[in-house]
């Protein structure tokens, strides 16, 4: 069941790093404004492991929390900077989108064949 | 809180009006590049401007743009001598607006560009929440 709890963040993550690609895109002509890019999925995977025990129900949730994770931007490395001071680069976010939705067909997919994995073995007994 | 997946689709909303307040303002800006004053030695009209300011929605993490100011440029007009001219002062000069066609056709094609980039990030967006969807309607 570890595959669909991976895969959702997944998609979590996915769906966050198509956020801040639209943030750039839309911030495309404002002056001064920085190109950010999210922290990679590896990392979201390692933070993950660490997590507080609950063993009364009054502690923190901190799974609960980490359930709807605010994944962390960061200023993207300037390719280019306009006149204006603005560090967008309209094809390359162009081609992050691209590959932000393929990736997420890829876990779509995924998650679509596990279940049907699933359901075979269900329907067989 | 906003559906982290339906987020993109609201910055790119903002990407979009942003973009066509500046198509706005250009086209505004063309349509009137001869309009001079209506009395003598009248001021024509004078060219407007438009500047964006980003801003981060605490709800979905993400900056959206929104429009900063509405402005005019305060160049010099251009001056023209026809003494025939109703707006023409005293000694036969019209003052032209201070509107550069070429530059604000190059302005309108850019902002169409930016349109299309955000157009295509809502259509992205589309994509993966049909996918989602999608990974429902599959499941026997």
């Amino acid at each position: 069941m570890q595959i669909f709890s991976i895969a959702s963040q997944r998609a979590q993550w996915l769906s966050a790093k198509l956020g801040v690609i639209a943030g750039n895109v839309a911030n495309a002509s404002t002056p001064g404004y920085k190109a950010r890019e999210i922290t990679s999925f590896s990392a979201v995977l390692e933070n993950r492991q660490v997590q507080m025990a609950r063993t009364h129900p009054a502690h923190l949730n901190m799974a609960g929390e980490a359930e709807r994770a605010r994944f962390e931007t960061r200023e993207a490395e300037a390719e280019r900077m306009s006149h204006s001071g603005n560090t967008v680069s309209l094809e390359k976010e162009m081609l992050e989108g691209a590959a932000t939705v393929r990736a997420f067909r890829l876990n779509t997919g995924v998650v679509r064949a596990y279940h049907r994995m699933f359901l075979l073995g269900l329907k067989d007994n | 809180m906003t559906d982290p997946l339906l987020a993109p689709l609201s910055v790119a909303a903002s990407g979009l009006h942003a973009q066509s307040e500046r198509m706005l303002i250009a086209a505004q800006n063309i349509a009137n590049a001869r309009t001079t004053g209506n009395a003598p030695g009248a001021d024509p009209y004078r060219r407007k401007t438009i500047s964006f300011v980003s801003e981060l929605d605490r709800q979905t993490g993400v900056e959206v743009v929104r429009v900063a100011r509405y402005g005019t440029d305060p160049s010099p007009f251009k001056v023209e001598y026809n003494p025939g001219h109703p707006a023409a002062d005293r000694n036969g000069y019209v003052k032209l607006p201070n509107v550069n066609t070429l530059v604000e056709t190059a302005d309108l094609r850019d902002a169409n560009r930016m349109y299309q980039a955000n157009l295509q990030v809502v259509r992205q967006a589309r994509e993966i929440v049909s996918m989602t969807i999608d990974l429902l309607r599959t499941g026997g």
